[in-house]
């Protein structure tokens, strides 16, 4: 193999899969990437055998071939390699040995065995779809805060996707939670996703997806079965193994009898909760919201007494109501929210509480209260 | 095979098999008659770990020829004279062990009454007893036994080497003679003496005392706390090592009820508790507690050997124990053990070329350091270490004139002079000088500082979403539940959920995102054994620690004369700030008596 690209591309290509690589690995070629070069293209293939990554871009073969050199390493050389280089990397005649070359500087990196690189794709993917990469974007920001980092609930560990009906209307549906917040975004059912079975995608995969379509205003194809999900773009394919388990049925933690209705501006209540958790130093960062007609109080204080308290004017109009939170919490559904104004629907102190974007109505955020 | 009653030997060597288990439990039965027979000197020969030959010797009351013959029968004993099993004062009463013993061994007995005018002799062979025969011997009782288990082969098969049963038998007079300070016990091999304690003077708790310095090593006295509580008629009195002195694992935690030893993980489980804030998981305070109960709400009769007991209310007793502890370690205040500057002292000696590191290793009994966990002395070491970059040379912080105190004796912890590699500060009393980590003493005190801010706000509560439901069994679930109001104020909401299954509401916020399965198996495990929640109030406890860790000076800051005064002043006044979260020193005094000693001058 030998061919010849320039240092951007490969580096673009590089920031991508190194991140599915893993810094220590059991398995030595898991550190690897894989080279594949037929006629002008390359493709590169990363994998952590659950998460298996190929990207696909032209670049100028002089021979076709395969090699496999560790991802880091060669991350590390191309992102110092001075801009607009040409690289060109070598392992004719010597295949255990991978040479790249870039103006006078070379490196010798050593290849393992391109045989012995896992092969995780294949098995039929029924189903299928595609999202605009705008969708799938905004699926997974407004719900990825919410994923659980517990592992012994390993079910909560990624973002439950499937099918479902809101109102009479198909939707596809994201759900996340930690067992304390639950996020949930729908968009319209995309075609050919009607039947496809409800799948937990791994916090992992969710977070590399994501930078992947960062910039990308393709349309992503979405294949999946019961195992396993790809996503395909622009030459670049990401596959997945899926959470094997049971997403709880969050439906019923979604409060449907909350009478009290509270609107806020979004901004002044998000900075306002950020100010007065400040004065909070302890763990759990409580906060207290005190809701009266018209007005909102924030209040906060410190093993040591010290106090904080903020007004914020709200459309309220119920009983007065005191319900404490997890200011964390609180700032990460409030930064979800991109439109002026939040509605929070309240029931008592102990039930949770329902959020939600009034410009955006496919996304609901519920919160459990904190007991002082 | 028809059915049939056995001999009288074979049902003596059944017995045999729970009561003499291995010599060290022959030892125990013949030592604790001679204290019943009232005892003021016992003298124990063992020879090959027991196995060849045991003797005890005593000056007690001493039995008469009739007595002799019926002793060796089974259930015969002087020691229940109303047949009331439920007040039993005597630490025997069965009226097993002599004949049991005679039935596995030759055995003789000498006796002489108190004013009788000959001694007498009873000899057994594998359970076949002589007539009494005249003999020799001024006063009280003398047992021998030889050939112990000769006639149970297969027990004889799984003693271990007579080194190990030696030790064994060594314990057992020990635990014994730990409750009985009056009595003087010799133990030896004919040769040897293995062990001495003279009968101990004074008032019962100083006797008591020095009986335990005799047996749990000569630094306990120096660092025991005296305990002494009273509670619905239970009286528990003794020791307890101050934090510092702590030991790798519980062999020097003993409990008597009524001056019976027994073993019961009560004990252990209180211990933990009571020294939860002060100790890492893995270090264990050194105790001996005396607890006098009525007899009535005691079952000593759960066991041939006697070593368990039963009581009415062990919540009651266990109450008792860890409330008495922890007032005392409370009232203890800053000190620290003597351990800490002795051992300070012993890495200064010149002979030392090199000053061992003593990090970690207070406490740790004479030659044998027990080392804390890699990783807690890797922590350890990482705040301690004074920080990379700093001039080492140069890091002594002098204090300038106008910082200077002057040195008042209201000030058990003087008035800081000078830091040392920006970590130690050093400070002068009226008669030495202190030096104290001030990492480890500053996250004491916000440690302590954390406890009391938890305690009156109480802890607050995150809810669940989706309420957890945990299956268990139904046991489990019950004494969980039974808990749940004590669980409530410790910021775990629980409920019942149909038998054997409870329902999680609401976790401690300060937790975070918990693994609640495993929480609630573990209380459950803890409810169990030690009836206490001790897993949540660690977990809880671990969170603090943490985070007084990071709230806290560290080593490397430079501290001016004022902030390490201030340090000093506010150790005097927190409880518990002699010894860090792990139950290391935070500050170690060196008397000027010591330092003159360094130099010769003593």
């Amino acid at each position: 193999m030998k061919i010849t690209i320039e240092r951007g591309l490969l580096l673009k290509v590089l920031t991508h899969i190194q991140g599915v690589v893993e810094r220590r690995n059991t398995i030595p070629i898991l550190s690897n990437v894989k080279f594949d070069a037929p006629d002008g293209q390359l493709s590169l293939n990363a994998t952590d055998m659950d998460i298996d990554i190929v990207e696909t871009i032209p670049a100028d073969v002089a021979s076709s071939g395969s090699a496999t050199a560790p991802a880091h390493t060669l991350y590390d050389i191309v992102r110092k390699l001075p801009e607009g280089a040409q690289v060109e990397l070598d392992c004719t005649g010597d295949d255990s040995q991978l040479t790249l070359s870039a103006g006078r500087s070379k490196f010798k990196l050593t290849c393992l065995p391109t045989e012995d690189f896992p092969v995780l794709s294949g098995g039929d993917l029924p189903n299928n779809f595609t999202l605009s990469a705008a969708d799938l974007r905004g699926l997974i920001d407004r719900t990825r805060f919410a994923i659980s980092t517990e592992e012994t609930r390993y079910y909560l560990n990624g973002i439950y996707l499937h099918a479902a009906e809101k109102d009479g209307v198909e939707v596809l549906r994201a759900v996340a939670t930690d067992g304390h917040r639950l996020a949930s975004v729908e968009i319209p059912l995309p075609q050919g996703a009607a039947g496809m079975p409800g799948v937990i995608v791994p916090r992992k995969a969710i977070s590399e997806i994501r930078k992947l379509i960062d910039e990308t205003e393709d349309e992503i194809a979405v294949s999946l079965s019961d195992t396993k999900i790809k996503f395909a773009f622009e030459g670049t394919v990401l596959t997945s193994k899926l959470i094997d388990g049971t997403f709880p049925d969050y439906d019923r933690v979604i409060p449907e009898g909350n009478d009290k209705v509270l609107e806020v501006d979004t901004d002044l209540f998000a900075h306002a909760v950020d100010r007065v958790s400040a004065i909070s130093t302890e763990k759990s960062r409580a906060v207290k919201l005190t809701i009266a007609k018209g007005n909102l109080t924030l209040s906060a204080n410190s093993p040591e007494n010290d106090t904080a308290t903020e007004e914020v004017p709200v459309d309220y109009d119920e009983a007065e109501i005191e319900i404490g939170f997890n200011s964390r919490y609180l700032l990460d559904i409030a930064q979800q929210i991109e439109g002026d104004r939040a509605r929070f629907t309240l029931a008592d102190a102990a039930s949770p509480t329902l959020v939600q974007d009034l410009d955006d109505q496919g996304a609901i955020y519920v919160l459990m209260p904190m007991r002082v | 095979m028809t059915i049939r009653l056995l001999p009288s030997t074979t049902v003596n060597r059944i017995a045999a098999g729970e009561v003499v288990e291995r010599p060290a439990s022959a030892i125990k039965e013949l030592v604790e008659n001679s204290i019943d027979a009232g005892a003021k000197r016992i003298d124990v020969i063992i020879r090959d770990g027991g196995r060849t030959f045991i003797s005890v010797t005593d000056d007690g009351c001493g039995m008469s020829p009739e007595e002799l013959t019926l002793a060796v029968e089974r259930h015969a004993t002087s020691k229940l004279p109303d047949d009331d099993l439920e007040n039993i004062h005597t630490l025997g009463f069965r009226g097993e062990a002599l004949p049991s013993i005679g039935s596995v061994s030759r055995m003789s007995i000498t006796s002489r009454v108190h004013d009788a005018d000959s001694a007498w002799l009873v000899a057994i062979e594998g359970g076949e007893k002589s007539e009494p025969s005249p003999a020799a011997l001024s006063q009280g009782t003398t047992i021998e036994v030889r050939d112990l288990f000769y006639a149970t082969p297969a027990r004889l098969k799984f003693l271990k080497t007579p080194k190990t049963e030696n030790s064994h038998a060594l314990d057992a007079i020990k635990r014994l003679a730990m409750a009985h300070p009056d009595i003087a016990f010799t133990v030896g091999d004919g040769s040897r003496t293995m062990l001495k304690l003279p009968q101990a003077q004074g008032d019962m708790l100083s006797a008591r005392l020095d009986r335990l310095d005799a047996i749990m090593g000569n630094e306990f006295a120096a660092n025991a706390l005296a305990i002494d509580a009273e509670r619905e008629g239970l009286h528990l009195s003794g020791h307890i090592g101050l934090p510092t002195l702590s030991r790798g694992n519980a062999a020097l935690q003993f409990l008597f009820v009524n001056g019976r030893p027994v073993k019961d993980k009560l004990l252990f489980g209180a211990a933990r508790g009571a020294y939860r804030d002060f100790l890492a998981h893995d270090r264990h305070p050194l105790l001996a507690l005396f607890l006098d109960i009525p007899t009535e709400s005691l079952d000593v009769n759960v066991h041939p050997a006697k070593t368990e007991v039963r009581f009415q209310d062990a919540g009651l007793v266990r109450g008792l124990i860890v409330s008495a502890l922890r007032h005392a370690l409370a009232e203890a205040g800053h000190r620290a053990s003597t351990t800490v500057s002795n051992q300070a002292l012993g890495a200064l000696r010149p002979e030392t070329a090199v000053p061992q590191s003593y990090q970690g290793n207070y406490g740790s009994n004479q030659n044998r350091p027990v080392m804390p966990s890699a990783g807690l002395q890797e922590t350890a070491r990482e705040f301690h270490a004074p920080l990379s970059n700093l001039d080492t040379a140069l890091s002594v912080n002098a204090l300038a004139e106008d910082q200077i105190q002057e040195v008042s004796d209201d000030w058990p912890l003087g008035v800081a002079r000078a830091q040392l590699h920006e970590t130690y500060i050093v400070a002068q009393t009226d008669n030495g000088i202190v030096i104290v980590d001030q990492h480890a003493a500053h996250e004491r005190l916000v440690y302590e500082e954390m406890k009391k801010a938890l305690a009156e706000d109480g802890i607050k509560r995150q809810g669940l979403l989706i309420p957890e439901v945990i299956e268990m069994d139904e046991g489990a679930a019950d004494r969980i539940v039974a808990r749940s109001d004590e669980l409530a104020e410790l910021g775990l909401v629980i409920e019942a959920f149909g038998p054997g299954a409870i329902v999680v509401r609401e976790t401690p916020a300060m937790l975070g995102e918990i693994d609640i399965h495993g929480l609630i198996n573990d209380l459950a495990d803890d409810l169990a054994e030690n009836e206490e929640a001790l897993s949540l109030k660690e977990r809880l406890a671990d969170v603090s620690a943490t985070m007084a860790c990071h709230g806290s000076v560290r080593a490397g800051r430079r501290l001016n004369g004022d902030e390490m005064n201030a340090l000093l002043r506010q150790m005097e006044v927190t409880p518990h700030s002699g010894q860090c979260n792990h139950g290391r020193p935070t500050y170690v005094e060196l008397k000027l008596a010591d330092i003159e000693k360094l130099f010769g001058r003593r």
